[in-house]
């Protein structure tokens, strides 16, 4: 099938999508446009998600090279942010920003390990694995910001917060724009000039991609699946730091409103480019803002959104994995 | 005449590649009938066509007399073809019994005693014996042949295709094979055996039909030819003289194998104690039925085993002492046995493909950033080398053919000064002019100071390229003191003294 019947077909089952909801689909299509990227207002709330997705997705498209399937980013990303919220809070201060990033950076990573070497030693599947993580990460934190990390001027099982004056500078004012978003910009083209530059980039996709023939080639691919799992935890727990010290300014039960699981969908969609993750966690982050707003005024249940993502990461799975036509011998 | 056979004007077309065209094929019923020409003639393509499992776009065909036109191979079964592939298909957790019927089970409840009892009959009838309820992984590569052969009479096939049916074999167990066809078309069977091995042709076969580059070149009874004439129709021109090659005797050793032992995946040895030696210079070929050591022995050359004891030297190094990184870094290079699996990663170009287990070389790599410019030279390069076939070395591996992507891996395993090159099957899916190529490359670098380990299940290929010839039968290496053919055969199965 061409590629341009099956964008038809995406096209199509969106609009039959918003009809079946009782939508006029041309005024929703406005509406999410409008609320998402239509003001400033709309343009921060729609950064707000999408730096999170980008370095989240960042994470997830890094294991995916190194054949990993990080489910657990979700999980990563909660003990980044809370491990980052507690530093923070004791050590006031840029210096307490950085501290923070870094340990969360380390938490990440160590939330990650397990799935690694369980995958690369034992050969457990990190789907698995990362799932039971996430499911620790949620519980666990929940717990500690229930009881020794709750701020006891607050109703709600959350943190303190942190000084607005404290947290990460905005490099840009109306629509303010966090630091945030440089750094996940400074991610997405380091992993991008890393895969594609290095030997070690080169060495982690070809055992992602062959184990088998990785190891002929000298490849330690065991050892190259743990060092992955790693790095891929380490950048969900900068994610979730980022997350507090950029926006949310504190860590509280609930903290990602699933972040990890999109960020699956972001790097799936990139396929094997890692530049196409910015238009990719761009759409995801439009989608998200722009489903509060069509609730609002199109009265479309805000659900719809991921009827509409499902449907878009499916077709865009079709066209991307379609077979290569192999030559007879 | 009694035609079994008959395909006329057959043609084949995949995309734009014409793989058949205007082929003809007459098959006397009753007699063996050898179907041969070089890798890529079309031989495999015609018989799938025979056997349902393709379509031919031109042509018509009959068999015994009825024109004929099957859906698939289920027809092609019911008018009673039956087809041996290239790679056996049995299943190797099942037992024999339930390999011999599978898919054509007697019913839907099957007897096990009264199946057991018809396949005795069958084996006896053959002068076969079979342990049916013993796992198909135990038997030998002769074993799962002659169950492939029974599968095809437990379908009742009264014409059957054998694709490379002494591939795997020894010398021994390959004339064995001939005997029971013999017997087989005695009882009015018709057997159509596609083979590039023509003593095979000259000594059982009663006619042969020569296919080249998809097109029909003659067919004639084996007695009105000659080997020599043969191998011309075969290839088209006249065979070059063999390159000779002289090494010298007193060369020093390049390799050391002491002692070796190296376990096999069901924990016993699978090379035992093997010793022997690779002077520089030598190009070394192992003889040997599929699955007496070799792979093993490969294994623990490139690193990805360890040894139960013993020792590998090359030059001055203890090998067995290092990782595969390091040893790739001393200059071994290896051609996989398993291309797809081991040699190249499939949704990769050749051109990221040029660089796998080269990648930290220089030019390849400066430090630990990739050149591009000497990766893309390199690529092209290892395609020229053995005129791999290819539409621009920025498409996917996975876009050329079996043989094509064998060019490749050669051309790349002797692209960076190797020092010890291991070749697993090095012709394996290249014509003779390829493979030809193949070993006067591996000849270059050998006289550059290079050695060569060859294994090669057929025993005609390494008599022809190698310098010396050493056996191994079940784990066991042993060192014929001559190159001939029945004395290493004996080799092979054990029974020299």
């Amino acid at each position: 099938m061409k590629i341009w019947a099956l964008l038809a077909i995406a096209v199509g089952l969106v609009y039959g999508a918003l009809v079946v909801a009782g939508a006029a689909p041309a005024d929703t299509a406005q509406s999410l446009i409008q609320g998402s990227l239509g003001s400033a207002k709309a343009l921060e709330g729609t950064m707000k998600h999408f730096t999170p997705l980008l370095i989240a997705g960042v994470a997830v498209f890094f294991a995916l090279r190194a054949g990993l399937f990080n489910i657990g980013v979700e999980g990563q990303f909660t003990v980044g942010a809370f491990v980052c919220a507690v530093v923070a809070l004791r050590m006031p201060g840029w210096l307490g920003l950085i501290v923070g990033i870094l340990a969360a950076a380390v938490a990440g990573a160590l939330w990650a390990y397990p799935a690694g070497w369980i995958k690369a030693m034992r050969g457990g599947h990190e789907v698995i694995s990362t799932i039971m993580l996430n499911n620790i990460a949620g519980q666990l934190s929940t717990a500690a910001v229930a009881g020794p990390f709750k701020d006891p001027n607050q109703q709600g099982t959350t943190t303190a917060s942190i000084d607005p004056a404290l947290m990460l500078p905005a490099i840009w004012q109306d629509p303010r724009i966090s630091a945030a978003l440089l750094v996940a910009v400074l991610f997405v083209i380091g992993i991008w000039r890393w895969l594609g530059r290095t030997v070690p980039g080169y060495e982690l996709q070809a055992a992602g991609a062959n184990p088998k023939a990785a190891t002929l080639a000298g490849i330690d691919a065991p050892k190259v699946t743990i060092r992955a799992m790693a790095i891929s935890g380490a950048i969900g727990g900068i994610a979730g730091a980022l997350q507090v010290v950029a926006y949310e300014g504190r860590f509280f039960a609930g903290f990602s409103s699933g972040y990890g699981f999109d960020a699956l969908g972001v790097a799936l969609l990139a396929g094997s480019n890692p530049l196409i993750l910015f238009p990719s966690a761009a759409l995801f982050a439009i989608l998200a803002k722009g489903s509060t707003t069509i609730q609002v005024m199109n009265g479309v249940p805000k659900g719809i959104s991921f009827v509409i993502l499902g449907l878009l990461i499916v077709i865009f799975a079709a066209i991307r994995y379609r077979k290569v036509p192999v030559k007879e011998s | 005449m009694n035609l079994a056979v008959r395909m006329r004007g057959i043609g084949k077309s995949f995309g734009a590649v014409r793989a058949l065209d205007e082929v003809h094929l007459e098959v006397e019923a009753g007699t063996i009938h050898a179907l041969v020409g070089e890798n890529g003639a079309g031989k495999t393509t015609l018989m799938r066509i025979l056997y349902g499992a393709i379509h031919a776009t031109d042509g018509t065909f009959e068999v015994k007399g009825q024109p004929a036109k099957f859906r698939n191979s289920a027809g092609a079964i019911r008018a009673g073809i039956g087809m041996v592939s290239q790679h056996y298909s049995i299943i190797p957790d099942l037992s024999c019994l339930d390999n011999l019927m599978l898919g054509a089970e007697p019913g839907w409840t099957i007897d096990k005693r009264v199946a057991e009892q018809r396949a005795t009959e069958l084996a006896q009838r053959m002068g076969f014996e079979f342990d049916w309820s013993a796992e198909a992984s135990t038997l030998s590569p002769a074993g799962a042949q002659k169950l492939e052969i029974l599968k095809l009479l437990w379908r009742k096939a009264e014409i059957m295709i054998l694709d490379e049916p002494t591939a795997m074999l020894s010398p021994a167990d390959s004339d064995a094979l001939y005997g029971s066809l013999k017997q087989l078309v005695a009882d009015g069977a018709t057997v159509i055996v596609v083979t590039h091995r023509l003593p095979e042709v000259m000594q059982h076969c009663r006619d042969v039909t020569v296919l080249r580059g998809g097109k029909f070149i003659t067919a004639k009874p084996v007695a009105e030819t000659n080997p020599a004439e043969l191998a011309e129709l075969i290839v088209g021109h006249a065979m070059p003289a063999p390159s000779v090659r002289s090494v010298p005797d007193n060369a020093e050793d390049l390799l050391r194998v002491v002692n070796l032992t190296v376990a096999g995946h069901r924990g016993d040895d699978a090379v035992k104690s093997a010793t022997f030696a690779l002077h520089k210079g030598e190009v070394v070929g192992i003889a040997g039925v599929d699955g007496s050591g070799q792979r093993e022995l490969f294994q623990a050359l490139m690193g990805t085993s360890k040894l139960r004891h013993g020792e590998i030297i090359l030059g001055n190094w203890s090998l067995h002492e290092h990782s595969i990184a390091e040893r790739l870094r001393m200059g071994l290079r290896l051609i996989p046995e398993d291309r797809h699996e081991e040699g190249v990663i499939e949704e990769w170009s050749l051109e990221l493909n040029a660089a796998l287990g080269l990648q930290r070389f220089p030019p390849l790599a400066v430090g630990t950033i990739v050149n591009d410019e000497a990766r893309h030279q390199a690529a092209n390069e290892m395609a020229r080398r053995f005129n791999t076939k290819h539409g621009g070395i920025r498409q996917p591996m996975s876009s050329l053919s079996g043989g094509n992507q064998q060019r490749f891996v050669a051309g790349r395993a002797l692209f960076l000064t190797p020092r010890l090159i291991l070749a697993f099957q090095p012709a394996r899916g290249l014509d003779i002019d390829a493979t030809r190529h193949v070993y006067d490359g591996i000849y270059e670098e050998c006289e550059k100071g290079a050695g060569a380990l060859v294994v090669s299940f057929d025993l005609d290929e390494l008599l022809q390229f190698c310098d010396r010839i050493i056996v191994m039968n079940g784990g066991v290496v042993t060192q014929p003191n001559s190159r001939d053919r029945a004395v290493i055969g004996r080799h092979m199965v054990g029974v020299a003294s």
